[in-house]
């Protein structure tokens, strides 16, 4: 039972991590109509400059540093690439963020090589016993930023004139012009936040206990795509309970590889996916995704 | 009008600053894609502190006069090809539409597009995004000062607000950024008569405060009422203007736009154009119905297709019992009971929010009913999945439109015939011979209906590029197109000319007596209502309040006060509380 107890700990907590990043793709894909990506190889961006920037900097400045290259990366992949396409097709969109995506991850890749840079967090290996579960210390606190940032995001879309711009774009685009919202500073915005979220979700998921920041780090964002997609693509609600399904989903499936082996090996990897496929199945939009409330 | 001085800073460039126009559009060209011209060399000036009014048909380019003003050109695939666009010596054309907003010119959009998911004071406070802070609170005091209803529902979702509503929060929402200049585009579209007259001066009220006005309406009368000039716009050029006084007068605008069906329903101010008593427009309806009757007859009978034993659905009666609908702790409809005899047609009117168009979203399945009965032939509606309705031959059309717009018309037609469609995956799917000739079948059977509703010429166009009043008809063709027996149509002549209503009414009447079908329609035009109805339910606050003839509800007190307001007898222009 512990076990189990432990196991769903975790797995809330690695689903809040999913849950940032999927905010991410939420927010690029609710402000701009882009299915980006490009999201992981912004994730590893934000981390390497984290691993690279560490000891010089100190943890916190590195952290700001990775942040900011990460948010810079978003602006500039809409400045310079996006923004020119505005208006093409979702899938014309989609290919040209899996280019940026190829250019971006062939350069970190090349200056990673072989190595596995560390975080220097301050947390490292600590194991916290919470309950008669043992949690890694990096996760309850990758759990705790991740609510402190959903809420500012919360009460920023709600009570700022920002947020309230932010919602009649996504709404309205058009309309939303004329009210005076600049739609390219909207999708400005929506992509520094999207890389800024991704960098913070970068230092936790190569903190304790994974090995360490690595090329292959910008998959980890492929995990959180089924927690877009069964949230319901333009939900942020959606995205939230989605990361922290497949969270859970995955540390359980992977927890209990063992007694699941029938079903073959890495399955952790596997069921994110199937579950995704179970719910779109029972609903087509997703748990959260709004048909526009409109009246007929 | 009073002459307030113009706000802002704007007054360096101009060295003879008397009579310059506040809104000088010069010699502009506009198309869309680079291929359909929608303007050509229009030239007009607003004075400031003045409103205008452009009048014109359906496609006669008057939203993209005003697309072209405020810099909303781009999001339909348009552009400025010549001309340019002055305000206040500043020019225009150019600037995206953000940037239009800033220097003073506000668009309240056509179809009230408020944002639905943001509450009521959410889209207010969006509305005054480019103005600082502290100047806001007393816009939105202002705004509610106007429509006292959206104080009371500025915590709601907008986009569960009433037609009506929708539309003062689309206007309020513009005033919030404090416009010099203000583009309505058809502010009264699909308002009670009642609702028209508040919109009027609502009107002249802004102006009074100081705020030029640009107009597009498709309810001349009450346009030209509340204008100073007027312009009117025939097939993309400039094709009369002057003082709206003298237009209103001359014998081109009066058979247009003022003529037959428009003026009566409106008819508020005492010293409008006087029309006909409302008698002569509803006359003029019918007669067109009539002569229109012949040259369908043969149009529209039963398709050449074969195994179409659903089509031509005979109607049956339609009988509504005690229905009650509640949203949350709202009640939309309480306790409302009518019946539709087989073949008649049926007219559902009422102030805006009183639960028309619930009414019609519950016949045909998309909302559930709370309590009460609807019962169609043999059968309970409100225990059945929409598509199970449609595929009984009920068949409707919906206020705000709801057409694939990237589908060519063609395409959205076909959709209509869905329900008669017989061909199963794989038969369609590898083209078999009986497929292709189901096809074919089908096909014929659009282009007819398209040559009824006289959008023909637009089958292979995609919806997107069709201007308003043609998609309405496009809509409703759609409706025909599944051959219903029960037809549920909502505000089918909403933001048509008179000519233009007057000759859908034609085409619905006769579609309806040669098909024998029913009509439920919602329509706020009393003189379409009161010429093709049989028999007119009116509801308010959800409740019914009167039932009969036409006759007997324009006469009955209770419709007057509710809903018709001024309308026929009684002191004029008063009732606009």
């Amino acid at each position: 039972m512990s076990t189990f107890f432990t196991f769903v700990i975790n797995g809330l907590s690695l689903g809040s991590v999913y849950a940032l990043i999927a905010i991410g793709f939420v927010v690029v894909f609710k402000s701009t109509r882009v299915l980006n990506f490009a999201h992981g190889s912004v994730l590893l961006l934000g981390a390497y400059v984290v691993g690279r920037t560490h000891e010089a900097l100190g943890f916190g400045l590195a952290v700001l540093a990775g942040v900011g290259a990460a948010a810079a990366a978003g602006v500039l992949i809409d400045v310079v690439v996006m923004r020119r396409a505005r208006g093409a097709d979702l899938g014309t969109l989609a290919i040209l963020t899996l280019g940026v995506d190829i250019v971006l991850l062939t350069e970190l890749t090349r200056r990673i090589g072989v190595d596995v840079l560390t975080t220097g967090a301050p947390w490292g290996t600590n194991v916290v016993d919470l309950a008669g579960a043992k949690v890694p210390e990096s996760r309850l606190i990758a759990a705790a930023v991740a609510i402190v940032l959903m809420a500012m995001l919360a009460a920023v879309s709600r009570y700022t004139d920002a947020g309230v711009a932010m919602r009649a774009a996504a709404a309205d685009g058009e309309t939303a012009s004329l009210v005076g919202v600049r739609l390219g500073r909207v999708a400005m915005a929506a992509w520094a936040l999207a890389g800024a979220l991704a960098a913070v979700a970068g230092v936790f998921l190569g903190s304790f206990p994974s090995p360490g920041i690595d090329a292959t780090l910008g998959l980890a964002a492929l995990a959180a795509i089924p927690a877009w997609v069964l949230g319901g693509f333009d939900s942020i609600p959606g995205a939230v309970v989605g990361g922290l399904i497949i969270g859970v989903v995955s540390a359980l499936t992977t927890g209990y590889q063992e007694e699941l082996s029938f079903l073959g090996r890495g399955l952790g990897e596997v069921a994110p996916y199937a579950v995704m496929l179970l719910v779109l199945l029972i609903r087509p939009s997703g748990l959260f995704g709004t048909r526009e409330i409109t009246r007929v | 009008m009073p002459d307030t001085p113009p706000r802002g800073s704007t007054t360096n460039a101009s060295p003879k600053p008397a009579d310059r126009p506040l809104l000088r559009v010069a010699d502009l060209e506009v198309s869309y894609g680079g291929t359909m011209r929608v303007l050509r060399s229009v030239s007009l000036s607003v004075p400031d502190g003045a409103v205008a009014t452009v009048l014109g048909g359906n496609g006669a380019g008057k939203s993209t006069l005003l697309r072209a003003i405020s810099g909303t050109l781009p999001f339909t695939g348009g552009s400025i090809d010549a001309g340019s666009v002055e305000f206040g010596g500043r020019r225009l054309d150019g600037l995206d539409a953000a940037t239009v907003v800033r220097t003073g010119v506000v668009q309240v959009p056509e179809g009230r597009r408020i944002f639905g998911a943001l509450t009521v004071e959410e889209n207010l406070r969006a509305g005054g995004l480019p103005l600082p802070r502290r100047s806001r609170v007393s816009g939105r005091e202002r705004v509610y000062e106007l429509f006292p209803v959206l104080r009371e529902r500025r915590r709601q979702r907008a986009g569960l607000l009433s037609g009506g509503e929708q539309q003062m929060l689309a206007i309020g929402r513009g005033l919030m950024a404090e416009p010099r200049l203000l583009l309505l585009d058809e502010p009264s579209l699909g308002l009670a008569p009642k609702m028209m007259e508040r919109i009027a001066g609502v009107i002249a009220e802004i102006n009074r405060q100081g705020t030029a006005v640009v107009l597009v309406e498709q309810n001349a009368a009450l346009a030209l009422e509340v204008s100073d000039v007027a312009f009117v716009l025939e097939a993309g050029r400039l094709a009369l203007q002057g003082p709206a006084r003298d237009l209103a007068n001359s014998d081109e605008v009066r058979d247009r736009y003022l003529g037959t069906a428009d003026g009566a329903a409106a008819q508020p101010p005492s010293d409008a154009p006087s029309d006909a008593p409302s008698d002569a427009p509803s006359g003029a309806v019918r007669r067109s119905a009539g002569s229109t009757t012949r040259p369908v007859a043969p149009v529209l009978r039963p398709t050449g297709a074969r195994g179409h034993r659903a089509s031509a659905e005979a109607p049956q009666e339609l009988s509504v019992q005690g229905l009650t609908v509640r949203f949350g702790g709202i009640v939309a409809l309480q306790d409302v009971s009518f019946t539709i005899s087989a073949g008649s047609i049926h007219a559902l009117i009422g102030p805006n929010g009183a639960g028309k168009s619930t009414c019609l979203n519950v016949l045909s399945g998309v909302y559930r009913a709370s309590a009460g009965s609807v019962r169609y032939g043999g059968h309970e509606l409100t225990r059945l999945p929409p598509h199970h309705i449609a595929r009984l031959g009920v068949s409707r059309t919906f206020q705000n439109m709801s057409l694939s717009v990237r589908e060519t018309v063609a395409d959205n037609l076909l959709l209509g015939r869905h329900r008669l469609m017989r061909g199963g995956f794989v038969s369609t799917g590898l083209w078999l011979r009986p497929a292709r000739r189901e096809d074919s079948a089908h096909r014929k059977q659009i282009v007819r209906v398209a040559e009824l509703l006289d959008i023909a010429g637009h089958l292979g166009r995609p919806v997107r590029v069709l201007p308003y009043g043609v998609r309405k008809r496009v809509e409703l063709a759609r409706a025909l197109c599944a051959e219903p027996g029960l037809l549920l149509l909502d505000e089918p002549v909403a933001g048509m000319t008179g000519e233009e209503s007057v000759a859908m009414a034609g085409a619905v009447v006769a579609a309806c007596r040669e098909l024998g079908l029913s009509l439920l329609v919602v329509e706020h035009d009393m003189a379409f209502v009161m010429g093709v109805a049989d028999y007119v339910t009116v509801l308010d606050f959800g409740r019914r309040i009167a039932d009969g003839s036409p006759e007997q509800v324009r006469q009955d007190p209770e419709v007057l006060r509710a809903y018709l307001g001024s309308g026929g007898d009684g002191p004029a222009g008063e009732a606009a509380t």
